[in-house]
């Protein structure tokens, strides 16, 4: 195949980024613009980003080298470590950041200051610069200092207090989605006002300041239930009711499989695909308000049938059927679907520590540029000579 | 302040749902004009079902249509209809970017594909979000975001210890989708800038949800091993938990401990400085092993107390703590409040509600809600004589 453009075209791999995280959040930011093709480069302190020893780890053998997380979020970008808390240190990171188009952050607003971090210094210092900070709760407001890891966030968003939703254990508390979707959905969002940022920039020359907050993001994203409340006065609940149904999660012979049927018709293919039960015709079921209302019977009569049927079989003769049936995939499902097989969708990666193994590309095809790994996640320091050399003594 | 990034930048608007919209607002937000094309003869969803304001429904009275429409403008027409086509013609001519979200293929076969749309405007951008992206053996499959939370593995690794797999809470597959369609829309923008090219970018909702579900992915190709189902604790951190506060079921506050400064400071504010060199709990390891009795012990102090008492003690002694949160506690929420993420806007049916507003600030490019989400209705010659100029 001839040689592409890089995903977001050559506009974007004209650009220099800085990242500095301390977390997931400025990573996945920065993975999100070197995908794309960006140049970024990832400052790390000289112990190493945090990340590099939570893992999980290549045949759980611990290594800063090898960790699953790191090397995941930092495909495509140079790295360079350089002690923020030193003057001398500053002054190089101050010459990176005179050739870059922007510098994004995840440091919280209180500790900015003695690494050198501040977005009114940083882009009064460099007029061109774009400087984007991400944090928990933003940069300003009472709880601005608070801290905050991933489940602290997924509370304050809003979110957790919604899910599992219609859960049948009120004992059992609001529930965080896995993972570090708070601070990947900031990353998405930094990378997102950065790109903006940068089209102003090439009307003005300038750069200026972003603030993302985490808080903010996901809270901007709860489907209807914000305006449940400010709407009809109604305080929405990971306890609720389903209002349709079927909804639910079914257990088949080798696992589960989720089916909702949104539309009348989906509803009247299921029962023919059930073969035409009896039950079906009952006046409880008679729309999907009704059945909604009635899903504990439902559900029940449902698991039977479904009880006999392998996940991804049923998953796939009900979507041919026109009903959205979804299998509930563990990781070697997915790793395994022929759709996303046939997309091209994971990447072999080879590794001299973590070995062969296999990551998401993009989630996008585009006729101007395609993902392509540049280079695999950066060793501690690996790009010190070539990037640093020079800057220091300026 | 300068003019907002996107200003300048048309958008005419195909999609419907949760997704698409999603997408558009964030370009809204970005200060790009965003125009909704709404079928004559069949509203959106999101203007049908509820919450509607003061509980009396009507198509412009929908809590869900308001709150991802917020800055757009709509015109209504029947797109099928040879007249209607003429006028989706014109607009595309007058715009930058077009987005869409029906299932794959169907823009196609109503005539507005990339390539019958790129002979009308030549450097024109357009992005497809559907549940499966437009090709491979799933293209025609459904997708709405619920599926898509499990087949992209959130609901397996979601839930609680011991309980089967789970779902999320919210469609969460949608809102992420939008928000990767902004990003790849705006760098599709910059490209055409350096380059005079436009382009077609086909986006799938489940590749986009697979991205956030990069850390499961990873632990498997590294240990072999699907995420186990771990409710509010983290596989390495302890105290890491949602406990139960004074009061109803929904009163609650996560505490989250990730180092021996955080977790003396926790034990000194509930009052028990010996814990922290209780044989069982000394380094995060053991309380991470011990985890069951720690968290007796912290929701038998929790549990008596206010969750926002509690969160305001923790925090001043530097411990991640915070409520979750309901639709309520958000929309009074004093920190919000102050720094204006919550938007009321006089709209002409449903008057001042609080909306989610933008999540971010700009320092030089102001960025903001501009205007209420529209009304249904609006014909399509007055808005396209505004866009014309005549």
């Amino acid at each position: 195949m001839a040689q592409q453009s890089p995903a977001g075209g050559k506009a974007v791999q004209g650009l220099r980024i800085i990242e500095y995280g301390e977390g997931v959040s400025a990573a996945f930011a920065g993975k999100v613009l070197a995908d794309l093709g960006a140049d970024v480069v990832k400052v790390e302190p000289p112990e190493g980003d945090p990340l590099r020893r939570r893992g999980p780890f290549h045949r759980d053998q611990a290594n800063p080298e090898a960790s699953g997380v790191f090397l995941f979020l930092n495909v495509n970008k140079r790295g360079v470590t350089l002690d923020l808390r030193r003057s001398e240190d500053r002054e190089t990171f101050g010459a990176l950041l005179e050739d870059a188009d922007a510098l994004v952050h995840d440091v919280a607003p209180k500790r900015r200051a003695e690494l050198g971090l501040a977005s009114g210094d940083l882009t009064r210092r460099h007029q061109a610069l774009i400087v984007t900070a991400i944090s928990p709760f933003g940069d300003t407001g009472p709880h601005a200092s608070y801290e905050a890891h991933e489940l602290t966030v997924a509370n304050a968003s809003g979110w957790a207090f919604l899910s599992p939703g219609a859960s049948p254990h009120p004992e059992l508390p609001p529930l965080k989605a896995f993972g570090s979707q708070h601070q990947m959905q900031a990353g998405l969002h930094a990378s997102l006002t950065t790109l903006a940022a940068l089209v102003s920039k090439r009307k003005t020359g300038k750069g200026q300041a972003i603030e993302v907050s985490q808080q903010e993001c996901v809270a901007a994203m709860l489907e209807m239930n914000f305006m449940h409340w400010t709407y009809a006065g109604r305080e929405t609940s990971r306890c609720g009711n389903r209002l349709l149904g079927p909804w639910f999660i079914l257990d088949c012979a080798d696992g589960q499989c989720f089916v909702v049927c949104v539309e009348e018709h989906q509803w009247q293919a299921l029962v023919e695909f059930m073969g035409n039960p009896e039950w079906a015709k009952e006046e409880i079921f008679k729309d999907r308000i009704a059945r909604g209302a009635n899903m504990d019977a439902l559900y029940a009569l449902m698991s039977e049938w479904a009880s006999t049927w392998k996940v991804q079989d049923l998953f796939r003769e009900g979507q041919k059927r026109r009903i959205p049936f979804a299998a509930v995939n563990r990781m070697g499902e997915i790793y395994a679907d022929e759709h996303l097989k046939s997309r091209g969708f994971f990447v072999e990666m080879t590794h001299p520590i973590a070995g062969s193994y296999r990551i998401p590309s993009m989630p996008l095809r585009s006729r101007v540029g395609s993902y392509a790994v540049r280079r695999p996640a950066p060793r501690l320091g690996e790009h010190n000579a070539e990037l640093l050399a020079g800057k220091a003594a300026r | 302040m300068a003019s907002p990034p996107l200003d300048g930048v048309r958008v005419l608007d195909f999609t419907w749902a949760w997704a698409g919209p999603f997408s558009t607002l964030q370009l809204a937000h970005l200060g790009a004009e965003v125009i909704r094309l709404e079928s004559a003869k069949r509203p959106c969803v999101t203007r049908a079902i509820p919450p509607f304001a003061d509980n009396q429904p009507g198509p412009n009275r929908a809590g869900y249509f308001n709150q991802y429409n917020q800055g757009k403008r709509s015109v209504t027409l029947d797109i099928r209809s040879p007249a209607g086509g003429e006028i989706v013609k014109r607009l595309v001519k007058l715009s930058d970017v077009v987005v869409e979200n029906f299932a794959g293929g169907v823009i196609a076969r109503m005539g507005f594909g990339y390539d019958a749309l790129c002979a009308l405007k030549p450097d024109l951008i357009m992005l497809s979000i559907s549940g499966y992206g437009q090709t491979g053996p799933y293209s025609s499959y459904i997708g709405y975001g619920p599926p898509a939370g499990a087949l992209s593995g959130f609901f397996s690794t979601s839930g609680y210890p011991g309980l089967p797999p789970s779902e999320i809470g919210i469609s969460y597959a949608d809102p992420n989708a939008g928000v990767w369609a902004a990003n790849l829309i705006v760098a599709a923008l910059l490209h055409r800038e350096a380059t005079g090219e436009g382009q077609y970018i086909d986006l799938s909702q489940w590749e986009a949800a697979l991205m956030m579900m990069g850390e499961g992915l990873i632990e498997h190709a590294m240990t072999g091993r699907t995420p186990e189902r771990i409710g509010d604790h983290d596989p390495q951190m302890a105290p890491h938990n949602t406990y139960k506060a004074l009061g109803d079921q929904e009163k609650w506050v996560g505490i989250s401990v990730g180092s021996e400064e955080e977790w003396r400071a926790l034990c000194e504010v509930m009052g028990q400085k010996g814990l922290a060199d209780d044989a069982r709990f000394r380094t995060m390891a053991l309380r991470k092993q011990n985890e069951a009795a720690l968290d007796e012990i912290i929701t038998s102090w929790t549990s008596t107390r206010d969750r926002w008492e509690t969160t305001r003690a923790l925090q001043r002694a530097g411990v991640a703590a915070y409520p979750p949160l309901s639709n309520k506690d958000l929309a009074e929420n004093e920190h919000l409040r102050e720094r204006g993420f919550l938007v009321a806007l006089e709209h002409a049916e449903v008057g001042k509600r609080i909306h989610a507003g933008v999540p971010w600030t700009m320092s030089g490019t102001r960025t903001k809600v501009r205007k209420p989400a529209p009304l249904r209705g609006a014909a399509p010659d007055s808005v396209l004589r505004a866009l014309l100029g005549d």
